[in-house]
This record gives structure tokens, C-alpha cells and sequence, in this order.
């Protein structure tokens, strides 16, 4: 049997955790391709047309699964990975939105529900359905999933010694930060690290010898405690929204960081709210904040332009800056 | 021979070239339409200068901003390619050291650039609307038999006050039509709409920002007396529109050639103006390489290839070359 996995959405976060845990079941996994013209031209053709561009993509990347010829294609529906918050509602409706959206799916998708109280999805109860699919046993289900949660813990260590998810699942060089600038890229992964859609903006950034800080490398605790601080009695967002709160809060305080890009896909909600919110108190800490909207456009020149002069307006305070510790 | 710094500002609805002699001195300026031929119209301008002031000057540094900036850049061999952003800051601080906010309103878009001590700290630009930009009232001064040149001055002329709604261009024009048959006058009517647009230029890039003067208000709209005044209004204080507003992006890339040339001291990579009779043909082809299927636009001075863009890997434009393609489309 052949399991497809879209090479979009929490793929980012959670894809050593799932190759591993089907490796382990003896399941062979396709990726789809990157993103590119096609899948996306595919997937903005099959969606309704006021969804974000993250879910036309996801669409597009599980008819290229279909045209692989995969038997499945893997679905979470990823309700929770924390006590009492949610993920964003799209991603809740997932599962529903591809099965009955795109003809033939109803019964090519492997789906259950993950609602877990930690980012580590490896509490068995949430794969019951497994045992069924694949023909397992209890012990052998939880064997894998032990594994699968340890090389995900792997890969978590990795981006808090200071890898992008890029980095750490592509072919792209990981060699050690030379930049003179340090920039926070704030964003969901599913926008950080598309580079079809924002148009390879960690790699303009890299040859602009910046270097890149995501939230992935921020301690839990760090990220929490922002959290709490911005909000002590009411929880705010849902959970990844959460996670950059946390992390652009941490950002705009850091010392070690000159400038935040926010990457934020038209037409998000729950970033009209979380991007305001930094870019007012990010006056306040001194650090400069950037809103860079990503959509179906393809043309680069508007997105060139802004990190272009942002980079500038960075470099320039920065020398200024050195100018004025020197005297 | 003294030195000269070029500076090209490709922007979508204007063309403008400057030259600044060694002590930033204006030699030559140049504001052109484009309608659509960037190649043609840098190539004439050049010419131009090239007459006036071939026997005093020689080209020291060339600079290209604007949203067409790379094409041009390669076709020149410029110095130095860079963002508008950039360029009309350094513009403006030269011209107004104690700047603190550009409104810069061009043709398709528009920006708010914030400066404390000479240096750029925060910029906005407009997004996914129009509805602030000079587009919008080329427009309706089309739609209202106005020439654009005499728009700003007509709006002075109005003595009440009418609100047309600015949030978008669709809904201004049923508006001002409605308006018009209500029987408010045509300055009325352009006063509204310089309101209108001011209105909507604050809501979407200041957005409640804290703004500090001296203010500056630039760019090809700049020349327009009614937006001018809306603006004043809007915020409660004198706006200054600097000399030579409407080529700012120029003047701040001459200058920025001639920093960039300081530093490097090197020759300038300037092609010569020999340029000027060259045939440039811009065409394009989709590279079917991978699934990206990107459109290579390549550049042909006198039938060689000299650049190539659009390519999302990299590998048309690190090496230009001459192939035969088949399906070539000319552009």
C-alpha cells in the first residue's frame, strides 16, 4: 500500500514524525512534489475561490498524490495539540473539504482525529483506526509511534540549535549563520517555507546575507511565557497563532534580532489580529516590523521591492548605530 | 571633464532620467510618460543627454530604480539597482535634512516612508487597492473631461464640501455620477474626490500611525493642488513638496550611484551611449524544464542575447545566452 503525503499545510512541522511512524508500520510514503505552477495552477482551479492560498495549495498537492497513483492520501484532521485550544477551523474541516470537494476522494483518504495535549502526537489513542487499515496489533501501533516521537523530538532539537524546517527536510545547504543581520520570519510554516508561493524569500534573505530566526528554534517555555504575559487570563488564539504571538513578542524584545518579516497569507484571520498587534508594540521595542502578504500573484517585483528596502532600512541603522558606539 | 551620475526611475506610469554633477547640481532632467516601451524611451533620453552635455561631462556612475529596474539595469551595465523605497528617501533627506514623513503617491502606488536622523525606520505600501493612487484620478479626470494637469487646481475652486466615497474606485465613480446629477459642481465634485483619495491613502498605509513633520509630500501626484490641500487638511500642518518632486526616485539613485562609485572605485560599468543605437528586442519563451514552467524574458541587443529573467531558479539568468527556441513569443 502506498500512503501520499501533501508536501504542504503541517507537513512542515510534523513530516519526521509521519515518515517515520508509517516506515515503522511498513507503509510506503510518496511526498508530493514541491510546489510548483502546475500543482498550484490545479489546486486554485479546484477550490472555492475566497479560500486562503495555504488550502488551494493543499488542494493542488493531493491531486498530484491522486496522479502518482498513491492508494491514500493522508488527511489528519488536526483538532488540538494543547489543553483547550484549537487549530485554525480550516484545517478542523480538512478532511471533510477533500473527500467530498474533489471527485473520487471519498475513499482515498486515511483520516482521524489528532486531539492531543502536547505537539508531540504520538498518544496512540488518536490511531485506533490504524489497527484496522494496516492490520497491526496495540504493541506494534505503539512501537511506532514511540519511534515516530522520538525522531520528531530529533527534529525539534535541530531547529533549536538553530535550523530552518528547510533546512532540515530539503537539500538546501546548512551551512553556519554569516549574515550581519539576523531577521525573526514570523509565520505559519505552510508560508514560511512555500517557496513557490513567497517566492523563495528565505533564499533571497540567505543572499542578502541575513540570517533567518523562525519560531520553530524558540523554547516552549519562552514562547509561553510571552504568551501569558500578553494575555494572562484568556487564551488568545488558536494554537500556531499562538506560537507566533509568542515568538514575535520574543523577537521584538531579543537584542539578537535587528528586524521581524511577518509572512501572512491574504485574507488569514487570525493574523488580521495577531499583525497589528506586534506591528503597534513593535514601535515600543525599537525593532522594525514588516508585513509582507502573500497570495496567488506570481509576479516578484512588489515582494523584491519590500525586502529589498527593509533590509536596507536595517543595515543602515545598523551602521549607524556602530557609528554612534564608536564616537 | 567633470563627472556625472545618471540616474533612471522606471516606474509604471513615468519614465524619468536626471543627471547630477559632482556636487549633486541638476545637469539634466528628463520626465517622460512611459506608454509602454521603457527600452525606447531610456534610449532617446539618454541621447538627449548625451548631446547636452557631451563635451563637459563624462559618465561616472549609472543608477536604475523602480518597478522596472532590472531589465533597464542590465541593458545600461548600471552601478547600482535599487528599490524606489530606498531611492526616494535618500532623495528626499538630501534636499530636506530634518525630514520625518514622505507621502510618496505615484502612479500605480503609493507610500509612507518614516525617518528619524536621516534614516529610513518604517515604510508602507499599498497593497491590494488603487483606489490611493494617481491611476484613480487619472481616471476620473478622463471620465470628467478634465485635463489631470489642471485637476488640482480646479478642486481650490470649490466652496462646499462633498463626499464621495473612496474606498474603492467602483464606488466612487457611481457616487460622483449620482453627485453630478444632484447638480454639485464639477470642483465641487474633484474636491471630493482629492479628499476621497487622501482619505484612503491614510487608511491604508498611515492606519493610525503616529506621524511627525517636517512632511514631504512627493511623487508625480505631488503636482496636483487639491491633494496637496486634502492632505494639509487631513493632518493639521504645512506639507512641503521639494523641488523636483516628481523625479525624486532619480535624483535619489544618482545619488546613490555616486556613494556606490566613491566606495568602490572602480571604473563605472556603464555600456556608453553607444547603447542608444542599438536595437533591443525583448521576447520571451516558457522553459519547460520543470513543472514551474516559468516565462524566460530575454533581452537581444542587434540579435545577441545580452539578459535573461523570469526564471525562478536562476539558471536563464546567471548565463544569458543565444538558443533557438521554438514557440517564441515576441513582446
Amino acid at each position: 500500500m502506498k500512503i501520499g503525503i501533501p508536501r504542504s499545510l503541517l507537513f512542515f512541522y510534523y513530516y519526521p514524525f509521519w515518515e517515520e511512524l508509517f516506515k515503522e508500520l511498513g507503509i510506503k510514503v510518496v511526498v508530493s512534489d514541491q510546489n510548483n505552477e502546475r500543482i498550484m495552477n490545479k489546486g486554485v482551479k479546484y477550490s472555492i475561490s475566497e479560500i486562503c492560498v495555504p488550502m488551494k495549495v493543499y488542494v493542488g498537492q493531493v491531486l498530484d498524490l491522486v496522479e502518482q497513483g498513491v492508494d491514500l492520501v493522508y488527511v489528519p484532521r488536526i483538532v488540538s495539540i494543547q489543553k483547550d485550544v484549537t487549530i485554525c477551523p480550516k484545517f478542523l474541516g480538512l478532511p471533510d473539504m477533500i473527500k467530498y470537494s474533489l471527485e473520487g476522494m471519498e475513499n482515498r483518504v486515511l483520516t482521524h482525529k489528532i486531539e492531543q495535549e502536547s505537539d508531540d502526537i504520538s498518544n496512540w489513542k488518536d490511531y485506533q483506526i490504524f489497527l484496522e487499515i494496516f492490520d497491526i496489533s496495540k504493541k506494534e501501533l505503539k512501537r511506532a509511534l514511540k519511534k515516530a516521537s522520538e525522531k520528531w523530538q530529533e527534529y525539534r532539537a535541530m531547529h533549536r540549535k538553530g535550523f530552518t524546517s528547510d533546512q532540515l527536510l530539503e537539500d538546501v545547504k546548512r551551512t553556519p549563520d554569516t549574515g550581519d543581520l539576523t531577521i525573526g520570519v514570523l509565520g505559519y510554516v505552510y508560508n514560511v517555507y512555500d517557496k513557490f508561493v513567497n517566492m523563495d524569500l528565505l533564499g533571497k534573505l540567505r543572499e542578502m546575507n541575513v540570517n533567518i530566526v523562525t519560531f520553530e528554534m524558540i523554547d516552549d517555555e519562552v514562547i509561553q511565557r510571552e504568551v501569558d504575559q500578553f494575555a494572562p487570563r484568556k487564551k488568545m488564539f488558536w494554537e500556531f497563532s499562538n506560537k507566533l504571538l509568542g515568538a514575535g513578542y520574543h523577537f521584538l524584545k531579543s537584542d539578537e534580532i535587528d528586524g521581524v518579516i511577518h509572512v501572512t497569507a491574504f485574507g488569514c484571520g487570525p493574523d488580521s489580529i495577531l499583525g497589528p498587534f506586534l506591528d503597534i508594540d513593535s514601535d515600543k521595542y525599537d525593532t522594525p516590523f514588516m508585513t509582507l502578504r502573500i497570495d496567488e500573484q506570481t509576479g516578484e517585483s512588489h515582494l523584491l521591492t519590500r525586502v529589498e528596502a527593509f533590509v536596507d532600512l536595517l543595515r543602515l541603522q545598523k551602521t549607524k548605530e556602530a557609528r554612534k558606539c564608536e564616537k | 571633464m567633470n563627472d556625472l551620475y545618471i540616474g533612471v526611475d522606471i516606474g509604471s506610469v513615468s519614465i524619468n532620467i536626471v543627471g547630477l554633477d559632482d556636487s549633486k547640481d541638476m545637469q539634466f532632467k528628463l520626465y517622460k510618460r512611459n506608454p509602454g516601451s521603457p527600452v525606447e524611451v531610456v534610449k532617446e533620453g539618454l541621447a538627449s543627454l548625451n548631446k547636452k552635455l557631451k563635451d563637459r561631462f563624462k559618465i561616472a556612475g549609472v543608477g536604475v530604480t523602480g518597478s522596472g529596474r532590472q531589465l533597464i539595469g542590465y541593458i545600461l551595465g548600471a552601478d547600482i539597482v535599487k528599490n524606489e523605497i530606498t531611492a526616494h528617501a535618500t532623495a528626499t533627506i538630501e534636499q530636506v535634512p530634518d525630514v520625518r514623513t514622505i507621502f510618496e503617491i505615484g502612479g500605480q502606488d503609493s507610500k509612507l516612508i518614516v525617518i528619524n536622523n536621516e534614516i529610513v525606520t518604517d515604510f508602507a505600501m499599498n497593497t491590494v487597492c488603487a483606489a490611493g493612487t494617481g491611476s484613480f484620478l487619472d481616471h476620473q479626470a478622463e471620465r470628467l473631461g478634465v485635463e489631470i494637469e489642471e485637476f488640482g487646481d480646479l478642486a481650490l475652486q470649490a466652496t462646499k464640501d462633498v463626499r464621495i466615497a473612496g474606498r474603492c474606485t467602483v464606488f466612487a465613480e457611481s457616487d460622483m455620477i449620482s453627485k453630478q446629477q444632484y447638480g454639485f459642481t464639477k470642483p465641487e465634485i474633484i474636491n471630493g474626490l482629492c479628499e476621497a483619495l487622501v482619505r484612503n491613502y491614510f487608511n491604508n498605509l498611515v492606519r493610525g500611525k503616529e506621524l511627525h513633520p517636517r512632511f514631504v509630500f512627493q511623487g508625480g501626484v505631488a503636482a496636483n493642488a487639491g491633494i496637496k490641500a486634502a492632505i494639509e487638511k487631513e493632518i493639521n500642518d504645512e506639507v512641503i513638496i521639494p523641488d523636483n518632486h516628481d523625479v525624486m526616485g532619480a535624483i535619489g539613485i544618482a545619488l546613490l550611484a555616486q556613494e556606490e562609485m566613491r566606495e568602490k572605485d572602480e571604473p563605472s560599468s556603464f555600456k556608453g551611449f553607444s547603447i542608444t543605437h542599438d536595437n533591443f528586442e525583448t521576447s520571451s519563451f516558457i522553459c519547460e524544464d520543470c513543472a514551474n514552467e516559468c516565462e524566460v524574458i530575454r533581452i537581444q541587443a542587434n540579435g545577441k542575447t545580452i539578459a535573461m529573467t523570469g526564471d525562478r531558479c536562476g539558471k536563464w539568468a546567471s548565463d544569458p545566452r543565444d538558443i533557438d527556441v521554438k514557440d517564441e513569443t515576441s513582446a
